[in-house]
């Protein structure tokens, strides 16, 4: 025997190691040297003051991407969804600047009922329609009106995240996620109320409440989901033509279902997080809601992928082609899922006669019916309602508490109505914290083998499970109450199973109508109301017990 | 045997001393149970209470829980839990990475 295994740092290529250091050394002396490789993550890595680098992709540029409107709406802007607008704009049938004004229109026309946006970049918002005029085309993106919520960095415009503590806060770039929605074309038209810090419905700092659900406009006490409560009621009340926001315990899926929209909150790792309020940095996640899956995989696609201001986006298998799966399949004319799927169905989903449960029902026999997917029961895991109870979903909360210590020791009541999650992660001791982290650990491979281990998406009947451990979900409409309020429900997936989500979606969304239904338009009077100061009924305050409780 | 359980005033001295050996003083909220009219922040004896309800509820479960005996083997052996997956916090990336 002559080899003898040698010790790891004699493996190491120092020759290169050496090379890349001198020519470093060079470049800095001369300045403009390029280095492959190294160039360009000196470049990528942004600075507080500079923010993220982002590029134009030309994948999102696929001609399943746009769809013509269809005729029932065709003389109405505000009614087509991103995929049909983005059609329009191709084929030069409207320009940007006449889209942005026709959502503009509805905002001042509408929004002092709805209270969507704490802010509308109006003239911005213009000035950029005319910008992308002419510009080279970017894709389905281009010249297409966005809402945001407040918890996103926008670049000179003022952040929120509807909170004393970033009142005044006006960020010096934007978050990975709008950087790269804008440099593919969108425009962003305002900030959208939330709850406060990602906490509750939206609300002011104070627990007052301001936004409604778009389906409700004279009813403020009908849920509308939180916490990205504005950026729902923005798409649905057809203010935006898509939007964003961020879900921790549910604020994608949650609003998303009460207000008959498609959202999407994909895998932990999948959008950068980067440029964004945190709430919990091991649960939050940036999503799209979206009028359906087909916009929602637009907006997906566009906001996915790695970001070296994020290490939780790096190392992940690639964004696959998320529009071309959001397309339904045909087969000489009959609908068939784009991939054979295994629906796994959880016990007690859509038992009962609720309006809830028959919905469920509705939609199980419609997914049955479609050629190559399956329904299959699929147990609870071990231990479920302990792993994904309230003990072991409080274990996020140091995660709360620790960023914000500062705050913290300064002015508890700067925090609002919103101060006692804050406190009770301040209290949760370490060895609680650590038991807490394997048994999310735990939890997910009880989700990959009990429930995975038998279907390729599952029903959810709520989205703390799926927040803990990171796994995508997407929330679409099935149904409305006898009241006229959306019924959604929810899917999740395998880890990165955005694709295959989308997919089964879309392929509900081409024998259902759910998600072509729009709310009507607020009453004259209730608009009327809402712009007199004097007039506008107390819409209540949620107090911090309330929000205590309803924190995710 | 057990140790007995708090009272209420132990761990209310438990908590402001928690809180205040982290620099944070629960007197800056209006005292009593009325919120601050203007913040909405909670008055002190409520938020004592709902930290107090926490102490009881959270902290306990999470320290009594037992995680399960590996491949099945004896829980008497297991006790020391020697042998445990190593913590995640993001177990769905976590799950990625692992691959070979």
């Amino acid at each position: 025997m002559t080899d003898v295994q040698q010790p790891l740092d004699r493996l190491i290529d120092r020759r290169a190691f050496l090379a890349r250091t001198a020519a470093l050394a060079t470049a800095a002396t001369v300045g403009t040297v390029a280095l492959p490789g190294l160039a360009g993550i000196a470049s990528a890595a942004p600075s507080p003051a500079s923010g993220p680098a982002v590029k134009f992709n030309p994948e999102l540029d696929k001609g399943a991407a746009y769809n013509k409107p269809r005729e029932s709406v065709m003389s109405d802007p505000t009614e087509w969804t991103l995929s049909e607008a983005a059609w329009m704009i191709r084929h030069n049938k409207i320009v940007p600047v006449e889209l942005v004004q026709a959502y503009l229109d509805r905002i001042a026309a509408y929004d002092s009922t709805y209270q969507a946006f704490n802010l509308v970049t109006a003239e911005a918002a213009l000035k950029a329609a005319r910008q992308w005029a002419n510009r080279p085309y970017r894709g389905p993106l281009h010249g297409i009106p966005l809402a945001i919520k407040d918890n996103y960095f926008t670049e000179g415009v003022l952040t929120t995240a509807s909170s004393y503590l970033f009142q005044d806060f006006v960020p010096p770039y934007d978050a990975t996620s709008v950087a790269k929605l804008t440099v593919q074309g969108g425009i962003v038209l305002g900030k959208t109320q939330m709850g406060p810090l990602a906490t509750s419905r939206a609300t002011l700092p104070n627990g007052q409440v301001t936004t409604i659900n778009a389906w409700t406009p004279i009813d403020p006490s009908t849920n509308p989901g939180g916490s990205s409560t504005g950026t729902a009621t923005a798409v649905a009340g057809r203010m935006a033509t898509s939007g964003i926001g961020t879900q921790t315990g549910g604020s994608i899926t949650a609003p998303s279902n009460a207000q008959n929209l498609t959202g999407i909150k994909p895998t932990m790792g999948r959008v950068s997080l980067a440029g964004i309020i945190p709430l919990t940095y091991s649960r939050d996640h940036p999503g799209p809601l979206a009028r359906d899956a087909k916009d929602a995989a637009i907006m997906l696609m566009a906001m996915a992928g790695p970001d070296p201001a994020d290490p939780r986006s790096q190392g992940l298998p690639p964004v696959p082609n998320l529009i071309n799966a959001a397309t339904p399949r045909y087969e000489g004319g009959n609908l068939r899922m784009r991939w054979k799927t295994r629906i796994g169905v959880l016990p007690g989903y859509a038992d009962g006669t609720s309006e809830t449960a028959l919905a469920r029902q509705a939609f199980l026999a419609k997914m049955a019916a479609i050629p190559e997917c399956e329904l299959v029961e699929v147990p609870l895991p071990d231990e479920w309602d302990l792993l994904t109870g309230s003990a072991f979903n409080n274990v996020r909360l140091p995660e709360r508490s620790e960023p914000f210590m500062p705050y913290l020791r300064d002015d508890l009541r700067g925090f609002g109505v919103s101060v006692t999650s804050w406190l009770q992660g301040c209290l949760l001791d370490a060895n609680g914290y650590v038991t807490g982290q394997r048994a999310k650990l735990l939890l997910l491979e009880r989700i990959l083998d009990q429930i995975f281990g038998s279907c390729d998406v599952v029903v959810q009947t709520g989205p703390v499970p799926f927040d803990i451990v990171g796994l995508p979900e997407i929330a679409f409409p099935i149904g409305f109450t006898g009241g006229g309020v959306p019924i959604g429900t929810i899917l999740g997936g395998l880890p990165y199973a955005e694709d295959r989500l989308l997919s089964v979606v879309a392929a509900y969304q081409a024998v259902s109508d759910w998600h072509w239904q729009r709310p009507p338009n607020p009453p004259a009077a209730a608009s009327a109301a809402a712009r007199s100061a004097a007039a506008v009924p107390d819409r209540g305050r949620l107090t911090a017990e309330e929000v205590a409780e309803l924190t995710q | 045997m057990a140790p007995t359980p708090p009272t209420d005033d132990q761990l209310n001295t438990l908590i402001v001393a928690q809180l205040a050996s982290l620099g944070i003083d629960l007197d800056q909220l209006p005292a009593g149970t009325v919120a601050d009219p203007v913040t909405g922040s909670p008055g002190r004896d409520s938020v004592l209470a709902s930290l107090r309800s926490f102490m009881r509820s959270t902290v306990p479960a999470l320290a009594g829980y037992q995680m399960p005996t590996p491949d099945a083997g004896d829980p008497a052996t297991a006790m020391a839990l020697s042998q445990q997956p190593a913590p995640m916090l993001y177990p769905s990336i976590s799950t990625e990475w692992r691959k070979p």
